[in-house]
Formats: C-alpha cells, structure tokens, sequence
C-alpha cells in the first residue's frame, strides 16, 4: 500500500510568536519549527499500516521557509517514511488552504498516487481545518475526519472517528484522505538509526503551478499580554491574601 | 565535511544528524525522563524500564560502528546524549554512561570477534546491564596500586580482590548487574576481563546507601573470591589493558564533563526564569545587580565550558589515546563549572532552591560527584600538568 502523509511545519508550542512587519502573517525568523504533533501521530499510523508499501512525506509550501520545510521532511523520513516530496512555492505569503489542497493534489497525481491519504486534522499554528477535506473534494475521494483509528482490509477501511460524545466507526473506499485525531497513532521518537538513515532516503521536488490566495488575512493581532503573577508571600501565612485575591481579583472562587 | 565558513560551523550541532539526535534526545528526556527523575533520587533506585528504552531509540551503542549493530557516531554524538539526558537527571544518565561508554565503548574497542558477536546485542538492546570495574577499596587515582589479581589456571583465570564504588554494580536490592569489564593484574601488567552475573566466585559486596546525589543510578562494592573467568573472556592480549584503561579514561572524562553541561544548562534556565518571575522591593530580581552577577557569570561559565568541551570532543578520535590534556581539561573546567552554577542557581533562588521540587538542590548535589567520579580534579590537574610538561610547547600554541 502506497500512502502519503501530508506534513506541515508549525511553531514549537513554547515559540514566542510575534506578527511579521507585513501584518498579515507570523514573523518565521527566529521562530523554533517542528512537525505538526498530528502530523507525526498519522506517520506512526501509516508506518504501521504500510506493510510491504512505502509511506510518502509531502509538504507543499514554504511558508516557514523552504529550507525550514526539508528539515521537516527529515524528520519524517526519521519517523520511518520512506521517501519525501517538496512542493517548492516562489510566493509563500500568497496562499490560502485551498491553494494548499491543489498543489497537495497536483503533487499526489504527478508522483504516483496513493492508496491512502493522511492530513493532521489540523496545523497547529493556523487552525483552519481545511486542506484535509478540501484535498479530497479535489481528488474526489471520500474523506474522514478526526479519525481516531484505522485498519484496512482490501480495498476499504474502517475508521474510528471521534464525534461529540461517541466514536462512529465508518467503513470507507480507498483511496481516501483521513485526517488524524491526536489517538490516531502513538507519540514517538525517531530511533537514532532511523535518524542516520533519513540522511539517505530520497527527497523529491515536484514543481506545481500555484493557485493564488482567494482571499487574504486583512489583519492579525496576537491575543492581549497575560498580566504578571502576583507573589502574595510564602508558607501559610499568605493563604488569607491568596484566598482574598482569588475571589475578588481573579473572580475564580465564589465569595 | 568541513563547513565552508566559520559562521557556517555549528560547534554543538555539527551535523544535522546531531542536531536531529539532540532533539530527539530532549523530547524523550521531556516525555520521559523529568517525570521520574524526583522519584528516583528519592527512592534511590535505578529505573530499568527506562534504561531499556534508551536501547529501543539505539543510544546504547552511539559510539559503536554500525556493523556492529551500534549508530557508528562520534564523540560530539556522545557529548549530546549525555548533555541533554542530564539537563534532566543526572544520576539516571551516570547510570547510561557506566553502561555506554564504561563498559559498551570499552568493551567494543578492546573485544575480539567473536566476543562482540556474543555481548553486543544484548548490551545494545539493554537486556543487560554493563558496568566496569577500575577503582578499589584502597585504590582510587593511584589506579596502578590496585591488588585485584588475575591468575592463570588452564583455560580460565581466577580473579581475586574487590571493586568499589562500581555504577550499575546492583542494579537493585541483591541483583547484580549483567556484565562488567574487570581490570585486575596479571603479573606486573594489567589485563581486563568479561566478568558477567552468575561466575562463580563474584558476588555483589555492599550496596553504597545514602550518596549526597546520582542516587537515580546504583554504586556496590564488588567482590572476587577465585572468580572462575574463562581465558576466552579476557579482552586482548594478557597484560595489554594499560592501554584499554588510558583510551576509555578519555572518552570517559568527556562525557562526564557533556554532564555537567547539561547540569549547568538546567540550572541557567532555571534561574533566569525564576529572576523575572519573582518579584522583591516592587521589582523583578533580575533588576538588582547581586542577582545579574550569578546569572550574567553563569551563563557566560557555562558557554565556555561548552565551547571548550564540545571543541575537543569534535577533535577526538576514539580509537586511540594522547587526547588527554583536553579530556582532562574539560572535566576539570566544566565540572567545577557547574558545581558553582548550581549553587548560584540555588542562591538566587532562596529558599526554594533549597527543596527538591524546584529541581536545583538535585543538580547540585549530582554536579558534586562530578568533581570526585571518573578522576578526581586532583587527577586532572596532576595529568595535565604532566603532559605539559612534556610537551607544552607544541599544544600551548
């Protein structure tokens, strides 16, 4: 089976974040990058489910800088993909996801196919949810959100996904794109072999002609700063204080 | 591959696999290691589990040529494993170290075929535990005065004396670890050999209770009564391990100074965050100029003592020994580094500093032992002032 796991780079959680000067995205420089955390959880499900296949890293754009986006495959090719696929992008502060999906889809058709697609159900960093179903509308295939679980038998697989409340197993056609819930497959680090062995797995570039953005980000303001802790003093002399501020200050205990 | 500009050299990350395996390496000690590291020094107990996860990621055998079922990476590799596990805890990785580079390292570069063939894989996966056998009761620096003694009988040895203070020599109450590699002499000279649990004639002496830190890992007392050692454990040459001993000292020493890094990483972190966090007089404490004096002096220690530890650890060839003035120069300086950086650590943090949860008491008391383990500062300073002697005008340049 041949599947290919769509990768993003996105901020380290512990990133500071500041707004580039242009107002419209993230300042990448001095930015820490990493694989999207559900990025590497659908690599650890595809490695799993590859069997006598291979699994394909595909990132496509450089909004985090192209070579930002290669190491990124490196690590995915750490994690046990087999080959990786870079969609270079001349003009990476011009895309919206549905640009995204099509140059995904385009690289998915011009090198090889799959019998399986996965997306994280989302980046971590811009949240849209979006080029997961988008990708499979524009390849006509069906698509699985927040999937939870999977095994495949022939030509079809059933999927667990989470929906409010309850986890619905659905029985789908491959090829299909399933986008992966955290459960999808376990954390993992790359074993120092594999990370030796990244060093010599092959990455291909796959040139697409990019849609342009159909729409823009107008304007981007980070949230308000977090007010300072308050020290109240130590031991158990300060619990009075504490308990004071907590209900009149920070409103967080009923008085 | 020599970088093509000097702005172009990363000293701590040479490579980009070195970088991968230092990130690898920080989200396991993230994941994994920090929440059991209080645990453990508490309980003094050396986490096992853990430990053979060390062997699933393949850092058992970091410095082991692929070939031989090892990742075939260099001193730098080394520096980083050990610099990133004891960011976190320090008496976990001494336990790693004892086992990689004291026995595994030791073991490979000394070992025939076929005894590689028949150790390796279990001391690579981590089903067994390793440790080596150098100091004595009565015999520490003066390491040449040790009285363990192998004697030849037919096609096996016996060894008789006692080894002291051994990391991983019970890795529990009453269980030995797996595997040692055991100096003793024979004659005049010094040999080593393949000592594993089960020998007849080795046993486990005392468990060393109560140490001040790298209580995470296990320190025994070893004891040889006619140790039945088959000819066919002995490492090399009859006589030859002089030579075995000063090449591992080396790699040994680098490696316990990449700790102290780690040591003093944590503690820079720790302090730094803690100053713009609290608050005295109206005003954080990184405001007031006695507190900048330990921050501002221990982040400019400590990046010197990385500088000059990962400088000679990229220099270094394991296959040989004469690295010595810098494998000892780095433990001395960076040792002492961190000693004093964990305490500044301690101090800007008062009394919270003073108690486990704010993990620099911890530091502290495992950056100590660094100072004393592995070669005292009082053997540092002997050897380098002894290679100098020889020859300083060819490395004072």
């Amino acid at each position: 089976m041949r599947i290919v796991v769509c990768i993003k780079p996105v901020p380290d959680t512990a990133a500071r974040i500041k707004v580039h000067k242009d107002g419209a995205r993230i300042d990448p420089d001095g930015v820490k990058f990493t694989l999207g955390p559900y990025d590497s959880r659908c690599i650890a499900r595809a490695v799993a489910l590859k069997g006598a296949g291979e699994v394909v890293a595909l990132a496509a754009g450089a909004a985090a800088g192209e070579a930002e986006a290669k190491k990124r495959i490196k690590d995915a090719l750490a994690l046990g993909c087999d080959k990786g696929i870079f969609v270079p992008d001349p003009a990476p502060e011009n895309r919206d996801p549905l640009a995204v999906a099509k140059a995904l889809a385009s690289a998915i058709q011009g090198q090889g196919g799959a019998d399986l697609i996965f997306c994280g159900r989302q980046a971590t960093d811009d949240q849209a949810l979006a080029v997961g179903p988008m990708l499979a509308t524009l390849l006509d295939l069906p698509c699985v959100t927040d999937a939870v679980g999977i095994e495949v038998t022939g030509g079809s697989a059933r999927v667990q996904r989470a929906a409010e409340g309850r986890v619905e197993t659905l029985e789908v056609t491959l090829p299909a794109v399933i986008t992966g819930q955290r459960d999808i497959g376990d954390e993992q680090y790359p074993k120092l072999k594999e990370i030796l062995a990244a060093g010599k797995k092959p990455i291909a570039e796959h040139k697409v002609e990019w849609a342009a953005a159909k729409y823009a980000v107008a304007g981007l303001v980070p949230p308000p700063e977090k007010a300072p802790g308050k020290i109240v003093g130590e031991g158990p002399d300060a619990v009075p204080a504490l308990l004071n501020l907590l209900q009149t200050e920070a409103k967080a205990l009923a008085l | 591959m020599q970088p093509a500009t000097a702005a172009a050299l990363d000293l701590f990350n040479p490579t980009e696999a070195h970088e991968m395996l230092r990130r690898m390496v920080r989200d396991f000690v993230q994941g994994e290691v920090e929440p059991q590291a209080l645990e453990h020094d508490r309980t003094e107990t050396f986490n096992l589990p853990l430990f053979r996860r060390l062997g699933e990621l393949g850092l058992l055998g970091v410095t082991i040529p692929e070939e031989h079922g090892g990742a075939g990476m260099d001193a730098v590799a080394a520096v980083i494993a050990h610099e990133e596990l004891s960011a976190s805890d320090p008496g976990f990785c001494l336990a790693y170290l004892a086992h990689s580079m004291l026995f595994v390292n030791n073991f490979h570069h000394n070992a025939s075929a076929e005894q590689r063939a028949r150790v390796l894989p279990k001391v690579l996966s981590g089903e067994w535990v390793g440790g080596m056998c150098m100091s004595e009761p009565h015999v520490g620096t003066d390491v040449l005065g040790m009285s363990t003694v192998a004697e030849r009988v037919g096609d096996h040895y016996e060894l008789t004396g006692r080894k002291m203070w051994i990391t991983n020599g019970l890795i529990a109450e009453g269980t030995l670890g797996d595997v040692f590699l055991v100096y003793a002499k024979t004659g005049a000279r010094i040999s080593s050999f393949l000592v594993e649990k089960g020998t007849p004639g080795f046993e486990g002496g005392q468990k060393i209770r109560d140490k001040c830190g790298m209580r995470a890992s296990t320190t025994a007392e070893l004891v040889f009564e006619r140790a039945r050692v088959p000819v066919a454990n002995r490492l090399g040459e009859e006589g030859d391990s002089l030579m075995h001993m000063m090449r591992n000292l080396e790699i040994e020493r680098v490696t316990l100074a990449a700790m102290s890094l780690g040591i003093a990483m944590r503690c820079v972190q720790v302090m730094c965050r803690y100053a713009s966090e609290r608050h005295a007089f109206g005003k954080p404490l990184r405001e007031f100029g006695q507190i900048q004096r330990y921050i501002a002096r221990s982040y400019a220690a400590w990046k010197a003592a990385r500088s000059y530890v990962y400088d000679t650890a990229r220099r270094m060839d394991l296959g040989r020994p004469g690295q010595r003035v810098d494998s000892d120069g780095v433990k001395l300086v960076a040792t002492t580094m961190a000693k004093q950086v964990a305490d500044d650590a301690m101090q800007v943090l008062g009394g919270y500093g003073y108690v486990g949860e704010y993990v620099v008491e911890r530091l502290w008391r495992d950056a100590k032992l660094l100072e004393i383990g592995g070669g005292t500062l009082e053997a540092h300073e002997k050897n380098i002032t002894k290679d100098l002697s020889r020859a300083w005008q060819a490395i004072v340049v």
